[in-house]
């Protein structure tokens, strides 16, 4: 202590002139992105003076790729594996690929509000608003994608938000209840969840916005306008709810599967990659058609609205869309890709069970996840947080 | 330990030393004396410097960025903009009982891991101390194995321990003292406890070793020669002179474990939530910063008052021990 005393006040000083530097650096490089508006990229069709920093001179990007450089991707654990991006890495072999990590949507878009300084960036159905009201993402030139066509308009429409395309639709599935069915019969609805029967059996996602939606489909609420009342009705019944619910799962691998295979859970919320994996295995588990419809979530990728790489970037996601990287994400992932030859060319019986390709009505009984309202994010996540706090 | 003691009294104040123990520096002919304890400040100055300059880069400025984040409303617009500082985050709290409710409840998990963890690690301590003999420092290290395993491992390793068709319930089932498994081992609040005192065990041995490391067994015999019996050397002689590494591994666990998210999201099941995973929460699955930041600095609020409490009780209990 005395020392401390001792000392001169430099360090009073010095740690503010450290906070002053940190602070005045900061701004500088976070408001970039609203410094010129976010479309700015795409919409200079050359777009050769937003990538002045690649080594290679962009001069007429689509006529000559550029095959050296280096690209960093803000993903989830599980999406660097090269097999993910196999048409890029074979065709670009040059071009150094970095991935960090985020460990859900919000933390994701956290992570790109603190000014994330990786190219490209990948969030899921219900979390793109955002990024385009905050001038975080750049509109796609959509003209340089040649795998393009092969994506269904439903998916590129995910992908469009205030009329532009500001997003690369990527992976899909559905969402809906996986049982044992060892111990469970049948399921033909999502209020299966609360079905005191499965007493210690049943798992629910661990999310705010998940949870309104189904206690929207049982109800039939609209989604898209849960008012008030509806909330605190949602949040009584999820409070309800949880003595009956074994625990949140947070990961899909490693953990949900986890929980169903060792018989710990009967019934959860699930994506159809765990139920895929899982069935692939042999464990004797269902994916429910409940009647008030599945739900279906999109991956896709955005370029960041400050990346250096623009031209690099759209390569990238040019490749994403290839075939091999599809079929390997189809057939490693269970995930569905949104190259619709992919898909048509699925043969193996389980994915075919996985994705209820044999349906064709299954995708119009389906519910594709709304994007939220920045209040909606608020509001339902803080929900969430009541229930679990209120155990 | 003489050596750190040294420096100890080096390092202290002038004023504050006891007049009797004025250094021989202070005797030594005036320009001597005074070169000597500036050589001394100048070399603390530059030895405090690359701690300080880290502290205040990465825990205070922080710290005042999560203070200052907490007063605003919400995340919309660039991060750093100037914003209209409001409490509003800090109201809704107030009226939001299940949060300060799990605050309290989190500060009693804290407690009895804290207890738990200590009463524990006593024995283990005293073992080392005084029974370990020369073996001593084998059994220190042993006791510290476990930390070359990822803290994330060991927690999952437990679920396979506690786990329905776990080691505990398989073990139970096979010799028929159940016949459905214990659901209660996991996923509960009971498993978060049981965790967390394992896991801080090893932590808490630490601190009452160092002081039991200071009793002097001649203290023993000197008791024994006055005729008490073991049990009185225990609890006259070796239990209170080790009450200050007890009191310090008590807080040492105490303090993290009132903010603990990680074994309670691993173990801790739909109703073993502690206001830890509320703060994850608003941070990770939430996007609101603004509001995770305003229940990090009440508990960090709370956390202080107790860590203010452990300084005075430290304080004193050295006191008298002299």
């Amino acid at each position: 202590m005395s020392v401390i005393h001792a000392l001169p006040r430099t360090w009073a000083v010095l740690s503010a002139v450290a906070i002053l530097i940190a602070a005045c650096a900061a701004p500088a490089a976070t408001t970039r992105p609203s410094a010129g508006p976010p479309t700015a990229a795409p919409a200079t069709t050359g777009s050769a003076t937003d990538a002045p920093a690649t080594d290679a001179p962009a001069t007429d990007a689509p006529a000559s790729p550029i095959t050296t450089g280096s690209l960093s991707v803000l993903d989830w654990s599980g999406y660097e594996d090269p097999l993910y991006w196999a048409d890029f890495q074979t065709k670009y072999p040059d071009v150094d690929v970095n991935f960090s990590f985020g460990i859900s949507d919000a933390d994701i878009y956290g992570k790109m509000k603190a000014g994330d300084q990786s190219d490209l960036f990948h969030p899921y159905t219900g979390w793109l608003q955002f990024y385009v009201d905050e001038g975080l993402v750049s509109e796609i030139d959509t003209s340089r994608l040649s795998n393009w066509d092969s994506v269904p308009d439903s998916f590129k429409q995910v992908g469009m938000l205030n009329g532009k395309q500001y997003f690369v639709p990527f992976d899909w599935g559905f969402t809906s209840i996986m049982y044992r069915t060892d111990h469970v019969a049948s399921v033909d609805s999502w209020s299966v969840l609360f079905d005191e029967q499965y007493d210690d059996h049943i798992s629910m996602w661990d999310d705010g916005p998940g949870a309104v939606t189904v206690s929207s489909y049982i109800h039939g609420y609209d989604e898209t306008a849960v008012t008030d009342e509806q909330l605190t009705d949602i949040q009584a019944e999820w409070t309800a709810q949880a003595p009956l619910n074994r625990t949140y799962w947070t990961a899909e691998y490693g953990e949900l599967d986890e929980l169903v295979r060792s018989d710990e859970v009967w019934v959860a919320y699930s994506w159809q990659g765990a139920y895929a994996t899982l069935l692939g295995e042999g464990v004797p588990v269902a994916y429910a058609d409940p009647q008030e419809g599945r739900n279906s979530w999109v991956g896709v990728y955005g370029i960041n609205a400050n990346s250096p790489n623009y031209d690099l970037a759209l390569q990238f996601l040019d490749e994403k869309l290839g075939a091999v990287t599809g079929n390997n994400l189809v057939s490693n992932f269970y995930y569905g890709h949104t190259n619709g030859d992919v898909m048509a060319g699925i043969t193996d019986p389980t994915l075919i069970e996985a994705f209820s390709i044999d349906d064709p009505t299954v995708l119009d009984r389906t519910n594709f996840t709304p994007n939220l309202t920045a209040e909606q994010r608020d509001d339902w996540t803080a929900m969430w947080a009541e229930v679990k706090a209120s155990q | 330990m003489g050596r750190g003691e040294g420096f100890a009294v080096a390092q202290s104040d002038p004023a504050a030393r006891p007049a009797g123990t004025a250094t021989t520096a202070d005797h030594r002919p005036g320009a001597a004396g005074r070169g000597s304890s500036d050589g001394r400040r100048a070399l603390f100055a530059w030895l405090l410097t690359p701690p300080v300059v880290f502290l205040a880069l990465f825990l205070i400025a922080p710290l005042l960025l999560m203070g200052a984040l907490s007063l605003r409303e919400d995340l919309s617009g660039p991060l750093l903009q100037p914003w209209a500082p409001t409490l509003e985050h800090y109201v809704d709290l107030v009226e939001t009982p299940s949060f300060l409710r799990l605050l309290g409840t989190s500060i009693g998990i804290a407690v009895i891991v804290a207890a738990l963890a200590t009463l524990l690690a006593y024995p283990l301590a005293y073992f080392l101390r005084f029974r370990a003999g020369n073996r001593a420092a084998l059994y220190l290290l042993l006791l510290l194995v476990p930390f070359w395993t990822s803290y994330l491992l060991r927690v999952v390793a437990w679920r396979l321990m506690l786990g329905s068709e776990g080691v505990v319930n398989s073990f139970l089932m096979s010799t028929g003292l159940i016949s459905e498994p214990i659901s209660e081992l996991i996923y509960s609040r009971t498993a978060v406890v049981i965790t967390l005192v394992y896991v801080w065990i090893p932590f808490a041995a630490l601190p009452i070793l160092a002081a039991l490391q200071r009793v002097d067994p001649a203290l023993h015999e000197a008791a024994g020669d006055l005729y008490a019996r073991p049990r009185e050397q225990f609890f006259r002689v070796t239990l209170p002179l080790s009450l200050p590494g007890i009191l310090i591994a008590f807080f040492m666990v105490f303090i993290p474990t009132v903010g603990e998210y990680v074994t309670p999201l691993l173990v801790g099941g739909s109703g073993g939530s502690m206001y830890g995973n509320i703060i994850n929460d608003f941070f990770t699955r939430a996007a609101n910063w603004p509001f995770g930041s305003m229940l990090s600095m009440v508990m960090l609020a709370t956390t202080l008052i107790f860590t203010a409490i452990a300084v005075k009780l430290i304080n004193v209990r050295r006191f008298l021990a002299q």
